[in-house]
């Protein structure tokens, strides 16, 4: 970690460029712990650090970048001097309206000291724990993080940004001969993390899961676990709540803003500054995050801005530039919890299909969100109310705007969910009348 | 740089490393972006640093920095010792490399035209040009073109001798067109899944794919998706899968089943198993008789070649599947060893401060024997599918579906109506053997996948697959909803 006084003495140093009407900086780094383990042992084992430094640099309606993580004066300067050359390089831009103004982000603590310095004896003692209580029945794979990241942002308009935050993960995959059962628990606290939890849920459910049978593929009512919900939400953001693919006609927002399109249990919300997920009170603007309703009560709102894209349509940025390249991302979502629990939602069903989660899910059709994946580790038939037995994974075909349409209940209790690229999902189980399976694994 | 090389692989021995090894890293990168007939992006980037890799008590460390100075890389050193010894803590079997590495020496990608030396304006010129031809066509809604030049410098060195130093260079570009209409949006990608084609080459590479020659052509395409008829629905029939459709294929179902590292386990919490578990090799029908595979690390302009791996293994040619039959892995140097086996050198790390781990070289299918107009011809009813759009395959390599960009039919021997939203699903070794046909060296490319994840923390590994045009028989298509 740089700290707050050396970023700012580096961006500072950035700015210093003459010749140009307005330079921004922006600088982001992590230190990351992680360590891997399979097969009941540790067998990768790494830490890093890394800091970027992105420097853009604006003549008129142009814009030119330039990154580097040599962080010497030396390098700066030839930073620097590379972006101003790529801004007198670039025809105008008609659409660019200049670096954002200057607004005041909220100050959020989520940085804990010992989950920064955590040290490798610690993640090697609960990785041991996790191999010890899997084995020899089981086989455990997973990994157990810890770190911190800080970003920071400069603007000659007189932005001036400073956030850091720690992390912590821990992701349980234990396997049978013919199971397999996930678990991950994250907070930005390591002490958070409910270890002996995780291992239970991963262990009892691949014990539950041995000798799957396989199931006809179809359509069936499905009751989703967090982490299968997480998925959607993840699919729902990459390919359709940012303001650039609507502008660009990819988004599955189209032709939904303003329109009841889920069901009336869904409300869906992005909110970087919100203390229960994994906040980020500004973007790599420098642009507070502002607090975006996607969808409200099942009807669809609007998308995420960076200053580009909301400048096109006379707004304010929302403050959702992910990186110092690429379009706005929305990353910290929200799903509004409702009141029942994942044994009641099974309870009430006849005959449907318990999925832990999704894999390898790629986009099929823009237009509806239409997705195929993998169901993988713990999916079970249910009949009669009660999980009878577990079935072999298949895959599915289906529109995510849809499915969420067809939600029956919601559960009372929201996980957190960080994964990497500082995106994350704080959502409940849900019911789906309808989900269409179209293969089996064989 | 000597003098920290050494110094890192002397104070790691005295740590009480029975191995190390230590990769310094330079990585230059040119980026270029036009969306919309504005340009949306152009960067230099430059990312410097080293990574130490030590063996303590049968167990890995690893640590890297940004800052090569003498105290940083005594720092590092002592961190992978101590990260060694926290491992064996909870540790397995130990690691064993079997034999030592002692290569020495240097390699440059073979480059006609540096990109480095090309000037900006020029490249901002093929993308602009490219824009102006996708924005001639009626019914585009959006419209994007790349370019991507990176030239990264590394040298290795192990404490059993290796010392190499490599400059590889790469280059990729291509568009993107994208056209909305009543309910549906489609998109052509031009010359491949992603609009970017890449190898590891120099500028001549951009000039020879004529970005701005097939622009229009692409845009034409991406409109005409619109109206055409959708892809035949639960359906099953023959099938000619385009070479870049190929070649991701390959990716998927052969490629990484095969990296041993997945195989013995150690991705099994996040990419996955294998089904190509080692009781089937050399003893296991992959494909058909006309399927052969070959993973070469020497053949240009793949993603996938270099002079050395990341553990400082030679580049090497090996067979993976033979007239069908599985013989081969990609290996490690502690995987190789594992099955007794020597590394076949397909180790690489995406950055100085990831770890090596087994990627994919060039993994391709190697040319057959028939002419892409002979193939069609000799197809009574099916269809032809190019240029991927969405992809997904199970965590062993089994059950996959893949979308492509645009297909046709196939009557009677003859091409007929363009179809839009084609789907193809099937389990990886019953695809293979239903392959009757494979297309000649003519219609062989090497493409690059630039985009391959793997790893935690995730690393993205660049990877090459030739491939031809191939048929195969009785594939379910039209899965989408």
């Amino acid at each position: 970690m740089i700290g707050e006084e050396l970023c700012q003495t580096i961006l500072n140093q950035a700015l210093s460029l003459s010749d140009v009407d307005e330079v921004e900086a922006y600088l982001s780094g992590q230190d990351l712990a992680l360590t891997r383990f399979a097969n009941n042992g540790i067998h990768q084992n790494v830490v890093h650090g890394d800091a970027q430094l992105n420097i853009r640099a604006v003549i008129g309606q142009r814009q030119g970048r330039a990154t580097t993580n040599n962080l010497s004066e030396s390098g700066i300067a030839r930073a620097r001097e590379e972006a101003r050359s790529n801004a007198r390089l670039m025809p105008d831009d008609p659409d660019f309206q200049g670096l954002p103004d200057h607004r005041i982000p909220a100050l959020i603590a989520v940085y804990d000291q010992p989950t920064a310095d955590c040290k490798p004896e610690e993640r090697a003692e609960i990785v041991g724990k996790v191999c010890r209580q899997a084995g020899p029945t089981l086989n455990a794979a997973g990994f157990y993080r810890t770190g911190a990241n800080e970003r920071a942002v400069m603007s000659t308009r007189g932005t001036w940004a400073y956030h850091r935050g720690s992390f912590a993960g821990l992701l349980i995959t234990a396997r049978s001969e013919s199971s397999a059962a996930w678990s991950k628990g994250t907070s930005w606290r390591m002490d958070d993390i409910e270890v002996d939890a995780l291992i239970n849920e991963a262990t009892e459910k691949a014990l539950r899961g041995r000798n799957p049978q396989p199931i006809e593929p179809g359509e069936y009512t499905v009751v989703l676990s967090p982490y299968a919900v997480d998925d959607i939400l993840g699919a729902l953001s990459s390919y359709g709540m940012s303001a650039q693919m609507v502008q660009d006609g990819r988004s599955w927002m189209i032709g939904l803003m303003g329109k009841p399109a889920m069901s009336p249990l869904i409300s869906i919300r992005d909110d970087g500054c919100d203390l229960n997920g994994w906040p980020t009170p500004f973007d790599s603007e420098g642009v507070p995050r502002q607090r975006v309703d996607i969808v409200t009560d099942g009807v669809v709102g609007v998308p995420v801005y960076n200053s580009y894209t909301a400048g096109k349509e006379g707004k304010l940025s929302t403050g959702h530039q992910g990186g110092p390249t690429g379009g706005p991302s929305a990353s910290n979502l929200f799903m509004k919890p409702g009141n029942q629990s994942v044994d009641q939602m099974i309870a009430s069903t006849q005959k449907g299909l318990f999925v832990t989660r999704f894999f390898y899910t790629r986009l099929v059709h823009s237009t509806g969100c239409v997705m195929t994946g993998m169901t993988r580790d713990g999916t079970f038939l249910i009949e009669n109310g009660k999980l009878s037995h577990p079935v072999k994974d298949l895959r599915f075909t289906q529109s995510y705007v849809e499915a969420l349409n067809s939600v029956e209940a919601v559960g009372g209790e929201s996980k957190l969910l960080m994964n990497e690229g500082s995106f994350c999902t704080i959502v409940p189980a849900l019911k789906l009348s309808s989900f269409n399976f179209t293969g089996v694994t064989a | 740089m000597d003098e920290l090389l050494l110094r890192a692989l002397d104070l790691a021995k005295v740590k009480g490393a029975v191995y190390a090894d230590i990769r310094f890293v330079n990585t230059t990168q040119e980026r270029l972006v036009v969306r919309n007939g504005v340009v949306d992006t152009l960067s230099n980037d430059q990312s410097t640093g080293f990574g130490v890799r030590v063996l303590v008590n049968g167990s890995w460390g690893f640590a890297s920095s940004q800052e090569a100075k003498s105290t940083e890389v005594d720092r590092v050193t002592d961190l992978a010792v101590q990260i060694a010894n926290a491992s064996s803590l909870q540790s397995k079997e130990p690691v064993n490399l079997g034999p030592p590495v002692t290569s020495r020496g240097t390699y440059t990608t073979p480059i006609q035209v540096d990109p480095f030396k090309v000037s900006s304006q020029q490249k901002l010129q093929t993308l602009l040009d490219a824009d102006r031809s996708m924005a001639s066509v009626t019914g585009i809604q959006s419209r994007q073109g790349n370019l991507v030049f990176i030239r990264e410098e590394k040298t290795f060195a192990n404490t059993e001798g290796a010392y190499v130093e490599q400059t590889i260079y790469e280059a990729g570009g291509g568009i993107q067109a994208t056209a909305v209409g009543n309910d549906e949006v489609q998109r052509r990608s031009y010359p491949q899944m992603n609009g970017r084609q890449q190898g590891c080459a120099g500028w001549e590479y951009i000039t020879a794919l004529d970005i701005p020659g097939h622009a229009e052509q692409t845009a034409t395409e991406a409109v005409a998706l619109l109206t055409a008829p959708h892809c035949p629905i639960d359906t099953v029939t023959d099938v000619i899968i385009g070479g870049s459709q190929l070649a991701l294929q390959v990716h998927e179902s052969c490629g990484h089943p095969i990296e041993l590292d997945r195989v013995l386990g150690a991705e099994a919490a996040y990419a996955g198993t294998s089904f190509l578990t080692p009781d089937k090799l050399n003893n296991f029908n992959y494909g058909s008789q006309y399927i052969n595979i070959t993973a070469d690390s020497l053949r240009h302009p793949g993603l996938g070649t270099f002079g050395w791996d990341d553990e400082g293994v030679e580049a090497q040619s090996t067979p993976i599947v033979k007239d069908g039959r599985f013989i081969g892995y990609l290996m490690s140097r502690e995987t190789a060893s594992s099955l007794g086996l020597t590394s076949n050198g397909c180790v690489r790390a995406s950055s100085w401060n990831r770890l090596p781990m087994i990627r994919m070289t060039n993994v391709s299918l190697e040319p057959g024997t028939w002419e892409l107009d002979d193939l069609i011809a000799d197809t009574e009813d099916g269809l032809l599918m190019e240029t991927n759009r969405s992809w997904s395959i199970d965590d062993r390599r089994y059950n996959f579906q893949f979308g492509t960009e645009m297909g046709y039919e196939i009557k009677k021997g003859k091409v007929g109506r363009l179809l839009r939203n084609c789907t193809y699903t099937g389990i990886t070794p019953e695809f293979w053997n239903s392959c009757d046909a494979v297309c000649n060296q003519n219609h062989w490319v090497m493409w690059g996948t630039p985009n391959c994840g793997k790893g935690q923390p995730g690393q993205i590994g660049h990877t090459g697959h030739g491939a031809s045009p191939a048929r195969f028989r009785k594939v379910q298509v039209g899965v989408l909803k």
